[in-house]
């Protein structure tokens, strides 16, 4: 119990730039190929249904011609430091935890009250509104380090917290420190432009931190004081301006 | 317990090597040749609750991009990207994600079947290798036809030495995925002014501003995952500025939303834009105006492509003020009848800007040195054409299709469906029932990709010349067998010259002895035989060049040649041009049956499961129509019916139809949904012989009735709807 | 408890007449009001058991089955999505437990007030908070995503080792409700007692047999209601703040939450005036339909009790009104972007017809109409007014759960609700609770005789000079 790197917490964090991201939804299906997303068919998607811990939303500004698109902003769990979805649990199932310093939903815990998503101010969970099985042979692609959920339980994003955990395992049985960008979620790692950066945000000198300090830096609904550990960078610049 | 520590260390070593997350097992090629056991029986180094990483390549669509498998306990479990492969980089797209579903797709065809009058009857793999070798040697060589699609590379190269060696036509390739890019009559231009039957490469990353005309290089063009790579750092990479998008398209697709300025030309109208751009750049840098722009009048293309003078010059001064500024042709802009000219106008503007082979240009991409004698050029509709009025008249009496699915991606004014009922045996070898297996007298499924051999040559989007490898990752899940291995055994049961000519024992040996050149050529493998260059080519997931480099255009003067451009022609009647572009989702309509992609949002209008029809909300009300109102889209060859998407970003003479759905087979993911826009596309052709896909005229009617698109967004906060 | 009340001998004929219309200056001998209803309890006839029959049915296929069916299927055959989380089974639990109100405000705290009008009603009054908070319990267990394991809410020490949060307003509404639930029942049970032990004396067969369990061997001494006595005040003073809270943690579950229009601190005080709007208005409804089906009761509940409602009903109706207007002013003076999209979209969405409807039934309607003595006394009128405030109110929960609910921070996501299977199990918790209303109308009596026997020998008429006025004797 006397090994220091036991008790080394991390604070992880993402920051995404909206002016590198295209909207492609490679995080969004990379997502749910990696935590065994369920998808829920054409009637429930229709009805705001859909399982996607990730989404990407646009809007529209101006009016034609010269209308356009506002910059593509992923919108995921952000793992908020002051979340609001934890006190509201009254079993526990969403809890804070102090490793990773990030959200966590214990799905085993659920009950299914939704008092935790009413009280995300982002939106980012996703509720088992019936029982969403993969039929056939295509469970076999199901991830056996996340748990599949049955239906009356919220999920969300976990920031890929089962490869955090086999990253921390892996550097603490090799008696190193982990380098940046060992561990990156789904999301992340598909990223074509790698707008999405993820890291420790407790290093000052990794990449998510630096991205942090730039001057385009936001968080989404930051009067809220969630302290969401998700940063945006801002997009949408016009020709001629630098940085 | 040294040997454990020594295979450990081996494993080590590997993943060292091939980067931070592919751990690559490689035993040898003789341990892989794919061989069907049970799960009990694993390979000795698979271990329980450890994961195994293959590198493999993606072929949900051409580009081949290097992907790594992970697999646990004998099932695949999630791609990802292989980061040192020079396509790609680590990177994945939302098709290649969700292969795996087609993978274990619940609606795969389990066994090779003979289909009789709707009937669908398993079959054993000796009978069906009969088949395929009566249907070899049993007709003349001319009889034989063989319809590919855009991948596997290897099966292509095959095809080829079969029917070079029978004397028989050289197999097709086509696919609507190549229709929408325009490869063809890209491929065409860039012979034209490039001088080289190639696909160029537009170094966006180097360059600071970019005009793109109609290329929707995010979503679905060439090679998306490098050109998103390069977006990315033309945007951020270079220090202390950043790039600047243009993109001239006369609906705003997901590239123009991620780009800077949306510019909505009038269809067909693109090239003359970029001919406007282009004096008017050539006048703006002062000097003599080359011969090329010399007969251009920037008034008259403002007039047609209804973007104002004012606009045209405002973008000409960035352009000619850029350090390294670049044009990009591609998509709607070439699919045009005078798309050819458009194309090599777009060129051009970049041989004006000079920078054919600098940073930030244009390049050709060298292609690796794998059986160079099998030019693959994307066909044209015009072969395509040629192959229907051949098994119309009787002339084709075995037809194989393979990766291909002609009775859903070709327009169906050209009547391939009518056709295929006057060739006596078609061969499907699907993996999937789609429309053209369900049509066929036999299906031979093929393996899924990601149980398949194979390589892909990496046409653009690499730094260098690269070979993209593919290997099985998992034991094939049905009784399936590999075409080639299909083909192969069916020769050597044919025997005699047939034998002789395609002297190969199975894929595995066929693609070492394709392999054999690259040996000693410079690149990642160093290996001094084929076996170990074998395995390592596995490790890696591919070949590529020691050294980064692209070749430069050696171009003969474009500029001294006068650019003229046809007035664009359109085909029926109608108040609308169609715009159909490919569902940067589902591409060219093989994703359909993949649940997830189905239910992940098309990113612009976040429409999941269905086929919607875009038009400008002005029109719209002009028409009125509201939001999931189904119209009916009738041309002079088919009519299709959809609901209606109030899309903001569309010109007001222009409806935009996304192509992928609409399937009327495909599995129950699938079938009967969303509408199939081919139906609507008329034959009208581009200087290249390719289809004028943008080029169709439609009429609206209104149904009266309604259907509920699934979006994502929400139509009250995106749209403002009860909330005036 | 033994003597009776003497008849009042009035000065003239006339205020004779006019004295009699009051229940308390019309007192009947004891045995006689026993056996009213002894009566009125045993009376049924086919159209009682007819409609009961139908109601069973009704509830074993709107609620158990169909409750059934959802618990197999889960919640996506109702209406919720996101971001509309929760839906009518919340409306339905904040409306049954605003009905549940009624019984203990008309019950504890007009008697703590000695208002003597309640006198003939406090029983139905608290049937109708036990049955109701019933029916809130099982809305609120539909709600729920995993209602077999709704019991790792209670604390009690379990293999997980885990306490429930206690930090989470639900985790404090189910404590409220159970201890409502709880305390109401016995405070519904301690003033039937008397009641009870009458019927048993009154009662052969199996019903003797419940009644003489339930009586608890109660024989009228006088050392018995002394005991009763004060066992009924302590719970009618310590059942007014438990009633209070129990509403006020309701409305914590949406003020706690940090959601534009949700976040209102005036919410709590706001919550308990419409759950008395609803309540008062439902035994209004249900007097009506008492006296006019069952046997004697023109006799215990006259038009006078239905002013009083009356009254009572304008009152809370502008208490209402009062605190709406306060809500709503700061939530829109507040100039929050969000708050103002929900007011537009309360006011002007596609749905604006139901917060249209919640202020007419609220405050349009009774505010015209009850303001006439006519009106309050006439069942009729009565029970239709009832009917509109409790539709007004069903209404106003309805604007602040589902359709507020669309409206949060993120545009994005915005979706409207609309409703499923609820419908369903809503009826079906209606009919249930008008049925186990109808089971208990033959099983307990309605009318607590005991407390009008004692309210009639307490008030008298004294002549002050000229003016007959009645007078109150405090009877400890």
């Amino acid at each position: 119990m006397s090994n220091p790197l036991e008790e080394v917490g991390h604070k992880w964090g993402m920051v995404i730039d909206q002016d590198l991201c295209t909207g492609c939804q490679a995080c969004v299906t990379a997502c749910a190929m990696e935590n065994n997303i369920a998808f829920v068919g054409e009637q429930d998607a229709a009805y705001g249904r859909s399982l996607q811990w990730i989404r990407v939303e646009r809007f529209w500004e101006g009016e034609f011609p010269e209308v356009k698109s506002t910059p593509f902003q992923p919108v995921l769990c952000q793992q908020c430091g002051q979340a609001p979805c934890e006190p509201v649990c009254p079993v526990y199932a969403s809890v804070h935890s102090e490793n990773q310093q990030i959200n966590i939903q214990v799905y085993n815990r659920c009950v299914g009250t939704r008092y935790c998503a009413n009280n995300c101010p982002y939106q980012a969970r996703v509720f088992n509104w019936r029982d969403y099985r993969e039929p056939g042979p295509l469970d076999n692609a199901l991830n056996p380090d996340v748990t599949v959920r049955r239906r009356g339980i919220m999920e969300k994003c976990t920031f890929c917290v089962q490869r955090i955990v086999q990253g921390e395992d892996t550097a603490r049985a090799e008696g190193r420190q982990m380098a940046d960008g060992e561990v990156v979620p789904a999301c992340a790692q598909a990223c074509p432009t790698e707008a999405i950066v993820f890291g420790r945000l407790d290093d000052p000198d990794s990449l998510v931190s630096r991205l942090k300090r730039d001057g385009r830096a936001v968080q989404l609904l930051e009067e809220l004081g969630t302290q969401p550990s998700v940063t945006y960078l801002k997009g949408g610049s016009s020709y001629g301006r630098n940085g | 317990m040294t040997e454990k520590l020594s295979r450990r260390d081996f494993l080590k070593l590997t993943a060292a090597g091939a980067g931070a997350t592919a751990v690559l097992t490689g035993c040898g090629p003789a341990s892989r040749y794919v061989v069907r056991s049970p799960y009990a029986e694993m390979p000795e180094y698979t271990y329980n609750g450890q994961s195994t990483f293959y590198a493999t390549t993606c072929r949900e669509c051409p580009a081949g991009c290097g992907i790594v498998v992970r697999t646990h306990q004998g099932r695949a479990l999630k791609i990802e990207g292989n980061p040192s492969h020079p396509v790609n980089l680590g990177k994945t797209c939302s098709r290649g994600q969700a292969a795996l579903q087609g993978l274990y797709n619940p609606d795969r065809v389990e066994a090779p079947q003979a289909l009789a009058a709707g009937d669908r009857q398993e079959i054993d793999w000796d009978r069906a290798i009969r088949v395929v070798r009566e249907a070899l040697i049993g007709n003349r060589p001319e009889e034989i036809a063989f319809l590919l699609g855009p991948s596997p590379d290897h099966l292509y190269d095959l095809v080829s030495e079969i029917m070079r060696s029978l004397g028989g036509p050289a197999p097709l390739c086509y696919g609507t995925q190549a229709l929408f890019e325009a490869r063809a009559t890209l491929v065409q231009a860039t012979a034209q002014v490039l001088n080289r039957t190639a696909l160029p490469f537009c170094d966006l990353g180097g360059s600071d501003v970019a005009f793109s005309f109609g290329a929707n290089f995010l979503e679905t063009w060439l090679s998306p995952l490098a050109y998103g790579r390069g977006f990315a750092r033309m945007r951020r990479g270079q220090v202390g500025r950043r790039g600047f998008l243009v993109q001239f398209e006369p609906r705003l697709s997901q590239t123009g939303a991620a780009a800077d300025e949306w510019i909505a030309v009038a269809p067909g109208t693109e090239g003359l834009v970029a001919l406007a751009l282009g004096r008017l750049v050539a006048e703006a840098r002062g000097g003599l105006v080359p011969a090329a722009y010399r007969e251009v009048d920037v008034a008259t293309a403002a007039e047609a492509s209804g973007v104002p003078e004012g606009t045209l010059t405002r973008l000409a001064g960035i352009f000619a003020n850029a350090e390294h500024p670049l044009a990009v042709p591609g998509g709607a802009a070439l699919g045009h009848v005078n798309g050819l000219e458009a194309a090599r106008a777009v060129l051009t503007l970049n041989a004006l800007a000079g920078n054919l082979g600098q940073p930030g240009g244009v390049f050709l991409t060298p292609v690796p040195n794998v059986h160079p004698d099998s030019r693959r050029g994307p066909d044209t509709l015009v072969e395509i054409n040629a192959l229907i009025g051949r098994m119309r008249s009787g002339q084709v009496k075995a037809l194989f299709v393979h990766g291909i699915n002609p009775a859903f991606e070709l327009p169906a004014a050209l009547g391939f469906t009518a056709a295929l009922e006057n060739v006596p045996q078609i061969i499907s070898f699907a993996s999937f029932p789609d429309e053209t297996a369900l049509l066929a007298d036999y299906i031979f499924p093929d393996h899924t990709p990601l149980e398949s051999w194979g390589y892909q040559k990496v046409r653009t989007g690499s730094d260098r010349a690269a070979l993209s490898g593919a290997q099985p990752v998992v034991v094939p899940f049905h009784n399936t067998r590999a075409t080639v291995d299909v083909l192969l055994a069916a020769i050597q049961a044919a025997g005699g010259d047939l034998a002789a000519g395609v002297p190969y024992s199975d894929e595995v040996d066929f693609l070492q002895q394709s392999l054999l050149t690259l040996v000693q050529e410079a690149g990642n493998i160093a290996a001094p035989e084929i076996r170990t260059f074998m395995t390592q080519f596995q490790q890696y997931g591919g070949w590529w060049a020691a050294e980064a480099g692209l070749d430069a255009p050696s171009t003969p003067a474009p500029l001294e040649r006068p650019l003229r451009l046809i007035e664009p022609e359109f085909a029926g009647e109608g108040e609308f041009h169609l715009h159909v572009y490919p569902s940067p989702i589902l591409g060219d309509g093989a994703g359909a049956n993949r649940p997830w992609l189905q239910e992940t949002p098309d990113p612009m209008t976040t429409v999941m499961w269905n086929t919607w029809v875009e038009i400008n909300p002005e029109t719209a009300d002009e028409l009125g129509l509201e939001d999931n109102d189904v119209v009916r889209v009738a041309s002079d060859f088919g009519a299709i019916e959809a609901p209606v998407y109030r899309y903001p970003a569309i010109r007001r003479d222009t409806i935009a139809i996304p192509f992928g759905q609409g399937h009327t087979a495909l599995g129950r993911y699938a079938d009967g949904r969303g509408a199939n826009p081919v139906a609507l596309l008329g034959l009208k052709l581009t200087g290249a012989g390719d289809l004028a896909f943008a080029a169709t005229r439609v009429r609206l009617e209104k149904t009266g009735r309604t259907s509920i698109l699934a979006r994502l967004e929400s139509r009250i906060g995106v749209y403002g709807e009860g909330l005036e | 408890m033994a003597a009776t009340a003497k008849p009042i001998a009035p000065a003239t004929h006339e205020e004779h007449a006019e004295s009699r219309q009051h229940l308390m200056l019309d007192p009947r001998p004891r045995g006689e009001m026993n056996a009213m209803v002894m009566e009125s309890m045993h009376t049924t006839s086919w159209k009682f058991w007819g409609i009961a029959f139908l109601l069973g049915i009704v509830v074993l296929v709107c609620l158990f089955l169909a409750w059934g069916y959802m618990i197999s299927e889960g919640l996506g055959v109702a209406g919720v999505n996101r971001p509309a989380y929760w839906g009518i089974f919340l409306v339905n639990t904040v409306f049954w437990i605003g009905i549940s109100h009624a019984g203990t405000f008309v019950s504890a705290l007009l008697r703590v007030f000695k208002a003597e009008f309640r006198r003939p009603f406090t029983r139905a009054a608290e049937l109708m908070t036990t049955f109701g908070l019933i029916q809130a319990g099982l809305s609120i267990f539909m709600h729920m995503g995993r209602v077999w394991l709704s019991y790792w809410l209670a604390p009690y020490p379990n293999a997980r080792g885990l306490w429930p949060n206690f930090h989470s307003p639900l985790a404090w509404d189910f404590l409220a409700i159970n201890t409502y639930l709880l305390a109401s029942t016995m405070y519904l049970f301690l003033p039937l007692i008397p009641d009870l032990a009458m019927a048993r004396d009154r009662s052969t067969g199996w019903r003797k047999v419940v009644y003489r369990v339930l009586a608890l061997g109660f024989r009228g001494t006088e050392g018995e209601w002394a005991h009763l006595r004060t066992a009924m005040n302590i719970f009618a003073f310590a059942i007014l703040p438990v009633m209070f809270s129990v509403h006020t943690i309701v409305a914590w579950d949406f003020a706690a939450a940090s959601r534009p229009g949700w976040s209102s601190t005036i919410f709590g005080p706001y919550f308990v005036v419409g759950a008395l709007h609803s309540g008062v208005a439902a035994v209004a409804m249900v007097l009506v339909v008492v006296r006019g089906t069952m046997k004697n009761m023109k006799y215990f509940i006259r038009a006078e009790h239905f002013d009083a409602i009356g009254k009572l009903m304008l009152v809370i109706s502008m208490g209402w009104a009062y605190f709406f207007f306060n809500d709503y002013l700061v939530q829109w003076y507040g100039g929050d972007h969000w708050t103002h999209t929900l007011l537009a979209w309360h006011e002007s969405g596609p749905l604006a017809w139901i917060w249209g409807l919640m202020l007419v039934c609220n405050v349009a309607v009774p505010w015209f109409l009850l303001w006439n003595r006519k009106i309050r006394s006439r069942p009729g009128w009565m029970f239709v007014i009832g009917l509109l405030i409790n539709v007004g109110m069903w209404c106003e929960r309805y604007v602040i759960i589902p359709i507020s609910l669309t409206i949060n921070r993120m545009p994005f996501t915005w979706q409207s609700y609309r409703p499923g299977i609820e419908i369903v199990l809503g009826i079906g918790t209606l009919a249930f609770f008008i049925l186990l209303y109808m089971l208990a109308s033959r099983l307990v009596p309605l009318v607590p005789v005991w407390e009008v026997q004692e309210g009639q020998m307490a008030h008298s008429l004294r002549k002050f000079g000229r003016k007959t006025v009645v007078s109150v004797s405090e009877l400890e």
